[in-house]
């Protein structure tokens, strides 16, 4: 064992890479996987820097295809992994990230989204929720965090390891080049010295004995021959999927009750709706905001009660409509107007809120 | 005869830690060296991320009658991740009347990116200074900072930028410059200056508590995106 990498409380000044470097170190990861990518570089950058000296391991890959399967393969082995991407990178992580949805193998990935679609900018989007939420060709059992400070980043990349091990989905902590490459202060700290316990890793495979008589066979599958096989596979996953949701889905609120208009945002466009509506509320308009911070699960019974208490929502994003896309499905078969503020790939500040919801409150009356 | 009547040329080049304040005191040392009514050139020699901290000032900056050698957002529309160059003015920047100031990006070569400028190698007036911050947590102790300004080659002096953003008070900053004193000692280089964010100036007065030269830094670079 190396030395402890954090001790106490340490206020610091640093980037949101970093953040998440430090978390993982913090969290007991073992080792990281990896392919460079901009915005997510120095995650990696700062990992390799920091893992000699804490004796942590890191394996650059060829490619995100093989950053993930190389995830899935140091879980498999027992240790706590994980891997960073963006955009494209993402896009080819769904492959991997798959697979430890069907073998429920508790890999997490840090994503720091990028302009869409393709290579686009290195720069900031919020594109990639569908991508995340959903990118694999299943049913998306899996949990996705979504940040707004580095605090945050530093608090879920710890959290998304013990929710990973635990539940045994694969976790993403999502992110985006901003809070990847801006600065602020946050505080770093050791898990257990605060008293979160981090939950033990172990092996799926290599265990002591026989299997089948001093322990069940470790019987991994990402693949049946016949579908109802699969089907009861998944639907078991489902079940403990949706007895899992209660007990991690977060979210915040504010102003809530019968708000003219409610906002809602995630992610660091959820720092300019938090600063609109206490603009508007201060100038005594209704304005109020829901933010969803699990988005998978996603937190539809608090956003619905929201929700029936609003004379309408407007969703601000930067993206064309991937929150909108979750918001709708959640509120399925209830008659409150939706508004939107659609921004793919630029940043959204609390003036552009401000403005939009004033139009809108404007055209009410 | 001229030359000697004119005031000496400040050529100085800001290096350090990613995020450790280079551009912020760059900036600001560029906007003092203009008020005095001097001729200054700020150059953006980041090739990581060439012009994202910059560009975004270029225009506030160049009202205040400073020279930006650094790309316009109109001149990088149409070219993708891998078309970002260094811009050929900055190659020749010391070649330019006036003072220089050079704003260098991070990267894993760090202060060999000089080797780009024409002249940098030759020229003894050009003095390169790291700018260490203590709350950034690996320069954040002496042996830290030693092993960090040691690897970047080439340093004739050291700044302590020591801050928390908006949560930075006195006491944190004069921990900084004590910390920084002690590793500049090791290193035998000086303390050109100890930064304080503007809001903090008055309770700093001209030299903080070691003696070192204060400088008041107004924040430019939240006006940046990232």
């Amino acid at each position: 064992m190396g030395e402890k990498p954090i001790r106490g409380e340490q206020k610091t000044f640093m980037t949101g890479n970093e953040a998440v470097a430090w978390a993982a170190l913090a969290a007991g990861a073992e080792i990281m996987y990896g392919y460079p990518i901009t915005p997510q570089n120095e995650i990696m950058q700062y990992w390799t820097r920091l893992a000699p000296k804490y004796e942590k391991r890191f394996l650059q890959t060829e490619d995100e295809l093989s950053a993930g399967f190389t995830t899935v393969g140091g879980v498999l082995a027992g240790r706590r992994a994980f891997t960073a991407t963006a955009g494209p990178g993402n896009v080819l992580m769904q492959e991997p990230m798959s697979m430890a949805e069907a073998m429920r193998i508790p890999t997490v990935v840090i994503v720091q989204q990028r302009g869409g679609p393709s290579t686009a900018t290195v720069i900031y989007s919020q594109q990639e929720v569908t991508l995340t939420c959903f990118g694999g060709n299943g049913e998306g059992l899996r949990v996705v965090y979504s940040t707004s400070s580095h605090q945050e980043l530093f608090d879920y990349t710890i959290k998304a390891f013990n929710t990973a091990w635990k539940y045994r989905f694969p976790t993403f902590v999502l992110a985006d080049g901003y809070q990847a490459k801006m600065r602020e202060s946050l505080v770093i700290y050791d898990p257990q010295e605060k008293g979160i316990a981090m939950v033990p890793t172990e092996a799926y495979v290599g265990k002591a004995g026989a299997p089948g008589e001093d322990r069940a066979p470790a019987h991994l599958r990402n693949t049946y021959n016949i579908e109802e096989e699969l089907v009861e596979v998944l639907e078991e996953s489902i079940k403990e999927y949706d007895q899992m949701a209660p007990q991690i889905t977060e979210y915040e609120e504010f102003n809530t009750e019968n708000a003219d208009v409610l906002l809602i945002a995630h992610g660091i466009v959820f720092r300019s709706v938090a600063m609109a509506a206490r603009e508007l509320t201060a100038e005594g308009l209704k304005v109020g905001y829901f933010r969803p911070i699990t988005l998978r699960p996603f937190p539809q019974e608090e956003l619905r009660r929201a929700a029936a208490k609003a004379k309408r929502l407007l969703v601000v994003e930067s993206a064309y409509g991937q929150l909108l896309k979750l918001v709708k499905e959640n509120l399925y078969g209830m008659d409150v107007p939706i508004e939107t503020y659609l921004r793919p790939g630029v940043g959204i500040t609390p003036e552009e809120v401000v403005t939009r919801a004033k139009t809108i409150l404007g055209e009410e009356e | 005869m001229e030359q000697e009547q004119s005031p000496p040329r400040v050529l100085e080049a800001y290096i350090g830690e990613y995020a450790s304040g280079k551009s912020e005191n760059a900036v600001n040392r560029a906007v003092e060296l203009a008020l005095l009514g001097r001729r200054v050139n700020l150059v953006d020699l980041d090739l990581v991320e060439p012009c994202y901290t910059l560009r975004p000032l270029k225009k506030m900056l160049e009202e205040k009658g400073i020279t930006v050698l650094a790309w316009d957002t109109s001149e990088l529309i149409g070219i993708g991740e891998t078309g970002n160059i260094l811009k050929p003015e900055a190659r020749f920047c010391l070649r330019r009347p006036g003072d220089v100031i050079l704003d260098i990006g991070y990267g894993a070569f760090g202060v060999q990116v000089l080797n780009l400028v024409e002249g940098a190698a030759e020229e003894r007036d050009l003095k390169v200074y790291a700018v260490i911050n203590i709350a950034r947590p690996l320069t954040a102790a002496v042996t830290d900072i030693v092993e960090h300004v040691r690897s970047l080659e080439r340093v004739d002096g050291l700044i302590n930028n020591s801050h928390l953003g908006d949560e930075t008070d006195l006491e944190f900053v004069q921990e900084g410059a004590r910390v920084v004193k002690e590793a500049a000692a090791v290193l035998g280089l000086p303390v050109v200056a100890t930064s304080v964010m503007e809001q903090l100036a008055a309770g700093i007065g001209e030299r903080d508590w070691y003696g070192h030269q204060v400088r008041v830094l107004h924040r430019y670079l939240p006006q940046a995106f990232w």
